[in-house]
């Protein structure tokens, strides 16, 4: 077992030496791949996160101008209370949503801020969803009022854009992970075509069939690793530096799962493209 | 040692190679087989190495029927078959010690094994001065001997031999067949295909001839030439 382990070790890395282009080549095709893959994966839980946190409780808003006069108030609490497609209301003073902005914007943003510049808002669930827009015209144009939003809308936009940009990646990545697969499948054949000689002999004195492949599997095995540790560490640079809100920014949970499935999809690119190499061109 | 069965092989392109081959051959035989190119000669020692499968008839080898083995036991027949070429097949870009060391590490022998087996074996085919050589430094005969050494370092029940002496001088094939001669009295059973009438009628071995496919002859001291008085077992 030793004297095949020295042998295996051995052998692949004199392959991958020998094709060092080509490894190269494929290792940056998975890095690049499945780096793509690994940020589609944090844009999707990114989004999804941000979704369930705006869509809790409030779904329109009424920002008051931060100075409205409190009849202006009055008036329009006393509206909200009484129409009957608005289910429920609650008020946020003009400090609560300070803090609220505190928690949700960068400090460069909020720190420029102080309590007497935020508006104070309602924050109200409409009786059915899509009343959220007659909600909307209703208040738009009340005094004191300087705007009314609906996050729904916002976030469906946001979603479906979203949704298109990570279709695009994941299109991109899936081609891009068959180059991958092929340009293996090709530094493998090239390395089974440069030691014919030795597989004929091999074969000849009786070498094992495992014995003869296991150094061209592992061989692409390894590429398929080697990618998918860069696209890890650009995974993982892209989940640390890029500058995102709070709702968007996800937890270290989340950036190890993706990490997983890029480590587990590259070794597994590797590994079949290799193994097909070996069924097709390596005659055991 | 070795039993053909009734044994028929025909290529996918229609062309018989061996046609209802039945025979026995005894351990620490020494065989010649002789024949045309094309006669099935070559077809006759893959079926031996199990590179091919026979159509019909069943082939044995030590008693046991290599059409049943496995597909992942094959390497271990392998090691009991040595194999000589008429183009060598040694590796141009390790020496003489590593071709045999090679041959040795790929069957997983421990490296303190190779390490004091291929000197061995190098001294019985007469080469330990050469072990350091790459095969481009060697004539041809030399060559020849390193490439039995690899095929014997495995003490092997059979050695297979095709046309070993084809790419030699007489001097290196009196050398080469000297040394296959000195393993068969060891005991191993050789079997040599060979065109090489000059040293088929010296040796006078048993000869099996083929001629498409068939087999035309088995002479227990056989000669090469078809003239000659026959003896059919």
């Amino acid at each position: 077992m030793r004297v095949y382990l020295r042998y295996a070790v051995k052998e692949t890395l004199a392959n991958l030496w020998r094709n060092r282009m080509m490894t190269i080549a494929a290792v940056l095709t998975v890095a690049v791949s499945l780096s793509l893959v690994g940020a589609a994966l944090l844009l999707k839980q990114s989004a999804a996160q941000a979704s369930a946190q705006w869509q809790q409780g409030t779904r329109v808003t009424v920002w008051m101008q931060p100075n409205a006069s409190t009849s202006e108030l009055a008036n329009v609490r006393s509206q909200l209370a009484t129409l009957p497609i608005v289910k429920d209301c609650v008020f946020n003073s003009q400090a609560q949503d300070y803090q609220e902005a505190k928690r949700i914007l960068p400090q460069s943003e909020w720190s420029v801020l102080s309590v007497s510049d935020v508006p104070s808002s309602f924050r109200c669930v409409p009786t059915v969803p899509s009343d959220a827009f007659v909600v909307m015209s209703t208040f738009k144009n009340e005094p004191g009022v300087y705007n009314v939003t609906a996050p729904e809308q916002q976030i469906r936009q946001m979603n479906s854009a979203i949704r298109i940009l990570q279709i695009v990646f994941l299109a991109l990545a899936g081609v891009l992970l068959l180059s991958a697969t092929v340009l293996i499948l090709n530094t493998i054949r090239m390395a089974i075509f440069a030691r014919r000689r030795e597989v004929s002999v091999m074969k000849l004195v009786g070498a094992t069939n495992w014995f003869i492949r296991i150094p061209y599997i592992t061989e692409g095995f390894i590429q398929g690793l080697l990618g998918s540790l860069v696209a890890v560490l650009a995974v993982t640079a892209l989940h640390t530096w890029y500058p995102l809100h709070n709702e968007f920014q996800l937890d270290t949970t989340a950036l190890l799962g993706t990490n997983l499935v890029v480590l587990v999809v590259g070794v597994v690119i590797g590994s079949v493209g290799s193994a097909l190499a070996i069924r097709r061109f390596l005659d055991v | 040692m070795i039993r053909f069965e009734n044994v028929s092989k025909t290529y996918k392109n229609g062309t018989p190679a061996l046609k209802d081959i039945s025979l026995d051959i005894a351990k620490g035989e020494f065989v010649f087989l002789v024949g045309a190119s094309g006669s099935g000669k070559t077809t006759f020692l893959r079926l031996l190495l199990r590179e091919e499968l026979p159509d019909r008839g069943r082939i044995l080898e030590a008693g046991r029927d290599i059409s049943e083995l496995s597909k992942w036991r094959v390497p271990y027949l392998r090691r009991n078959i040595g194999c000589v070429f008429q183009d060598f097949r040694l590796l141009p870009n390790k020496s003489v010690f590593e071709n045999v060391a090679f041959a040795l590490e790929v069957i997983g022998r421990p490296r303190s094994t190779i390490e004091s087996q291929v000197p061995q074996i190098l001294e019985l085919v007469g080469l330990s001065d050469k072990a350091k050589n790459l095969p481009n430094e060697l004539s041809g005969g030399e060559q020849q001997r390193v490439a039995v050494a690899r095929a014997f370092f495995n003490r092997p029940l059979i050695l297979l031999a095709d046309e070993p002496t084809g790419n030699l001088d007489p001097t290196n094939s009196e050398s080469i067949m000297a040394l296959l001669e000195r393993i068969n009295r060891t005991g191993t059973t050789v079997v040599m295909a060979t065109h090489d009438k000059a040293l088929v009628d010296r040796m006078r071995r048993r000869v099996i001839e083929l001629d498409h496919g068939e087999m035309v002859r088995d002479q227990v001291r056989g000669v090469y030439g078809i003239d000659e008085p026959m003896e059919i077992r």
